[in-house]
Order: C-alpha cells, then structure tokens, then sequence
C-alpha cells in the first residue's frame, strides 16, 4: 500500500545539511501494522512525513496505493490526506479553542460527510462520552490523545499515522491508546507507528529499526497482541 | 463545521488578542472620522472668525492710480454706485459680501476726519446668502470711529451735526466703535445716501469692498479677467496677506485630517501586522495540523485573512461610533459658534466599513502568506 524506494531527506539549515533519511526503502503491506522504531533524532517523524505526503523527499519515490506522491499536487495529496489517512501525534495537536466533540470532529474541515452518530459513536469507542464538552485543558493526557485518536478514525481512514503517541503517557493510557490502534488493525486498518519504546513493539507485525536516518532490519512478526 | 465558524471560535477563545485589535483599529477609525465630523463646523468657525479680517478684495475706478490710493489710504476717485448692483448678478464673479462705500477727508469739530458713506451689503444672486459682514448702518444715523468719538467727546445717543455750505446734515450717534488700531479709528460711517448729498455725490462710490477667501494662486487674475468682462472701467487689488490667511485658516482642518488619516492608519497596520504575526506564530501547530487533516492553503489563508476582515469590519464601525460621539460630544467646547453643524456623518461609517477591512487585509497579508507556506512537517515533528 505504501512504498519508499530509496527515500532521501535532506533539511537545509543555514549553510549546513542534515540528512534526515538516507536512503530509506521499505514497503508496508495494507492491512500491516507496522513499527518504525529509532532514538530520537534517527528520522522517524521525518519519515512518517513523507509518507503521509507533507515532507518531499530530497531523492526517490513514494507510492501510496499505486500513486507516486509526490507526483501529485499539493491539492491532490492533501485530499489523500483528508480521506485515507488519520493521524495521531506524541503532543496530540488538539485545537485548544475546540471542545472533545468539535476536536473529533474537524477533519470535516476539509470535506467529508459524516453523521452526528458516527461521531458520538466514536467519541464513546475512545470512552469519552462523559466529556464531550469538554476543551483539552480540562483532560488528562490520556484523554487527549484519546480524543486524537478519535478525531483519526472519524472518517474511517485506510491508514492512520502514529508519531509516537504513547509519548507523553502513563502506562495505563499507553495500553489503552495502543489498544484501540490494535483494534483498528484488526479492523482492517493499517497502522504505521513510530516510537521509541519498546513497549509498543509487541503491537506491530513488523518493527524495522533506524538509525541516522537508515533502516536496520525489519522481520515481520508472525502475530500481534 | 466550516472555515468562517472555527475563525469565529478561535477569536472567542483568543479574545484578548482580538481586543487589542479592535483597540487599533477602532482608535485608528475614530481619529479621522472625528476630524472629519468636526470640519463642517471648524470651516464655519473658522469662516466667521475671519471675516473680522475684514474684506480681501478692493475694486476701485480703473482711472484711479493706485500710488495715489495707497498714499492717501482710502480712494479719492469715484464710480457709478450701479456697479455694485452689476456685480451681484454676475454669475461668473467669484466673490461675496459686497459693500459699496464713499468717502472723502473732511474737517469735524477741527479734526480731520474720513466721513464713509455705506450701503448695505448687497447679496450675490447666483450664490447662496451669508450673513452680512459689512456695518449696517440706518439712515439719519452715525457710527464714530474710537479716536474720532474719544477726542470730541462725543457718545452713544448724541446728536451730532455734520457738513456744511447747505449741505449738512443732522446724525444720531448709534454707536462709538472700539479701537481697531487703523484709520477706522477716525471714521465717521453713515448711510451711503445721507454721505452722498452731504458730499453732493447722489449715485456715486468710491470702492466697492468684497470678499474672496480663495484669491491664492490663480484666482485673482481670472477675478481681473471676469471683472474686466463686466465692468471694463473697473480694477480690483487683494489685501494678499488677509487672502492668504483667511484660505490657510480654512485649509487647515482638512490639512490635519490629510496628515492623520494616512498617519493613523500607519500606525494601526503596523500594530495589527504585529498581532497577526503573533497570531500566526501562535498557531503554528494549528496550522501544522490542520494542513494533516488535509486543509487546503486557500482555506488556511482565508482563516487569517478572515480574521482580520472580521477584525476590520468591527473596529471600522466602532471606531465610527466612537469617533462620531466624541465629536459631537466635545463639538460645542470646541465651536462654540458652529458646533451645531457638526453632524454625523454616515457616509463615513461605509469609507470606515470598507476601509477598515481592506486595511487590515494589508496589514495581515505577510503574517498570512506566512502561515500558508509554512512547513507543516517541520511544525508537527517539533517535540
């Protein structure tokens, strides 16, 4: 479903030159439920970015579903975005001026029909029923990235993007936020997550391994939790 | 859930920085409207004060050599009194306030006095009327000139008797003037008709006095040229300084206006470009996701430059309510003569209404081009 082939990232900073991503080929299956793992600095996040089409590569080719990415316009990757993919951010990215309802809510910003059950069913599959009017500054961690996760599944996405969502989090939410991941991949969905921790790793199907910007290994795993 | 209605959220939440940019604008607005509000009236003050200047615009006999008249100070020559009546029905002559008047040095009491004969102000009939500026005096009566009144003796409510050789005549002094510091200290003014048999000059003038408040640049040679076509034997000199003074004085207001408007507006667009910068730097994650839930740039700008619409079009008629109220609050300490034509003007609130707005379009344009070409990677992967 996805595919980089010899991916190549490369930030200018004044006059310097950071490599971000190497030269980076990897290919995630629909369905998949993949773990990018890496210390801070590797390129994961830059990496979960040019996948999901916000970041063009210095070099090489991303295919998502058959389409080259980056061949695509702007307007064209952005309703990508806004259709087949969902994200979930370690800082959760809620708009603090929004309650949990209005948060679940705005992908709608960009389009998309979606009835006011399927947001009132999503917002109780992350078990925040009780809070809907609620703004972010009253929630918990837990319960903000709970309300991320349920403004990435609204619109039933093929895929949803994970920058290390447990990140900020006890461990009680990190099961809790790793299990609703679980189950969209056993919806069907696919998950690429990136993280640090090895406790997300028993999750994924496949954890492949980066390090300045290459990947190291990545044997798929016969079963997810 | 739509652009317009997350704009209208997020300047619920962010109400401070909103109201600061209200303050700007709306202060930005009420400056100029205030003084705009004010100039009907500041040009009416202004107006009546100076017409205590007195009259601009002398038109003498052309014959008259004008080293004699400024050597004697007042014209020895004298016209046909018809020539006033001519004027004021000319509808191409520029000017107001017509008096016609003669006079001649004579001996009073031992004194040297200038007797003037006044005929009342005789409208323009192609112009709209204003208030007489001249001295209306009835006849059988006299005004004294200070000097005249102060070295004779002679008040308010005395009879006087003036002339001589079966030509004199019996006034009543209606009134001693103040001290004006010029020959019309020495003045003895009465009707024209009373000056004229005393003088044996029946249908005769001397001057005819006028008023021009734009004689400045080009306008007196085309008052020479229209004056030449109506009366060829006629010539017309400017008290220039008094011109001059009298349309700088007028211009004034609206030279104050023309520096604070653009200077006010300055000074709000760098005020609300600050904000909207601050605006989009604190938005910057919000813009970052947004671009991730696959909003278009187009409508990331349109939120930033909504906003500041939004922040215009408010400010813009506050700032006419504001404006319009402190001036026809203070309209009467300020003219006390004419602050009652200082009225609202509602024509304002649609230049402030659309005004206001594209202001602060401009002034949040960078800030906004800003907040669409920002990286939305690089914001969404800062940790």
């Amino acid at each position: 479903m996805i595919a980089l082939d010899h991916v190549r990232k490369v930030y200018r900073r004044g006059r310097h030159e950071v490599a971000a991503l190497g030269d980076v080929s990897l290919a995630i299956q629909r369905g998949e439920f993949a773990a990018v793992r890496g210390p801070s600095g590797s390129g994961k996040s830059t990496l979960l970015m040019v996948v999901a089409g916000m970041a063009r590569p210095t070099a090489g080719r991303v295919t998502f579903d058959g389409h080259d990415l980056y061949a695509l316009s702007a307007r064209e990757r952005a309703a990508i975005r806004a259709q087949r993919v969902g994200f979930v951010f370690q800082l959760f990215h809620l708009l603090p001026y929004l309650t949990v309802w209005e948060n679940v809510a705005s992908p709608l910003l960009s389009g998309g029909l979606v009835t006011r059950s399927d947001i009132a069913a999503v917002v109780e599959r992350v078990g925040l029923s009780g809070r809907v009017d609620h703004r972010p500054a009253e929630l918990s961690a837990g319960e903000r990235q709970r309300v991320a996760l349920a403004r990435a599944l609204l619109k039933r996405p093929d895929v949803i993007l994970a920058d290390e969502p447990t990140g900020n989090l006890d461990p009680d939410n990190a099961r809790q936020v790793m299990a609703h991941l679980a189950e969209f991949h056993r919806g069907g969905g696919t998950v690429v997550l990136v993280t640090h921790e090895v406790f997300a790793e028993p999750y994924a199907q496949r954890t492949v391994h980066l390090e300045a910007g290459n990947l190291i290994g990545g044997e798929p795993r016969t079963h997810a939790p | 859930m739509s652009v317009v209605w997350l704009l209208l959220r997020e300047v619920r939440h962010r109400k401070l920085n909103f109201a600061l940019g209200l303050v700007a604008v709306a202060a930005a607005a009420a400056l100029p409207i205030c003084v705009l509000t004010l100039c009907e009236a500041a040009d009416r003050e202004t107006t009546r004060l100076m017409r205590n200047m007195g009259f601009n615009l002398l038109i003498v006999p052309k014959g008259l050599s004008m080293t004699d008249f400024w050597s004697h100070d007042f014209s020895r020559a004298d016209m046909p009194e018809e020539y006033v009546h001519r004027i004021s029905q000319s509808k191409r002559l520029l000017v107001q306030h017509l008096v016609a008047r003669l006079q001649r040095k004579t001996e009073w009491h031992g004194r040297q006095v200038l007797l003037t004969g006044l005929l009342p102000e005789v409208p323009m009939r192609y112009l709209p009327d204003k208030a007489n500026m001249g001295l209306e005096i009835p006849r059988g009566e006299a005004y004294f000139g200070s000097e005249v009144a102060r070295s004779t003796g002679t008040k308010r409510g005395d009879t006087v008797r003036i002339g001589s050789r079966g030509r004199s005549r019996t006034l009543r002094v209606a009134k001693c003037l103040a001290e004006t510091g010029s020959l019309d200290d020495i003045r003895i003014y009465a009707h024209l008709r009373d000056v004229q048999d005393l003088l044996g000059l029946p249908g005769r003038i001397s001057e005819i006095q006028a008023l021009s408040c734009q004689c400045q640049g080009e306008r007196l040679p085309r008052i020479r040229k229209d004056l030449a076509a109506e009366l060829p034997d006629t010539q017309v000199t400017e008290f220039r300084s008094i011109a001059v003074a009298r349309a700088e004085t007028r211009d004034l207001m609206a030279r104050y206006a023309a520096f604070l408007t653009p200077a006010a507006a300055l000074v709000c667009a760098l005020w609300v470009a600050l904000l909207a910068w601050g605006n989009v730097r604190e938005r910057r994650a919000e813009i970052g996701l947004l671009r991730a839930l696959g909003v278009g740039s187009g409508q990331v700008g349109a939120l930033f430059m909504g906003r500041a619409v939004l922040l215009g079009l408010i400010g813009g008629a506050l700032g006419f309510l504001v404006g319009t109220t402190v001036a026809l609050c203070f309209r009467f300490q300020l003219f006390p003569l004419t602050g009652g034509k200082a009225e609202a003007q509602w024509s304002l609130l649609l230049w402030a209404a659309l005004g206001a707005p594209v202001l602060c379009a401009v002034a949040a344009y960078v800030p906004t081009l800003v907040a669409v070409t920002q990286d939305p990677a690089r914001v969404l992967t800062e940790e």
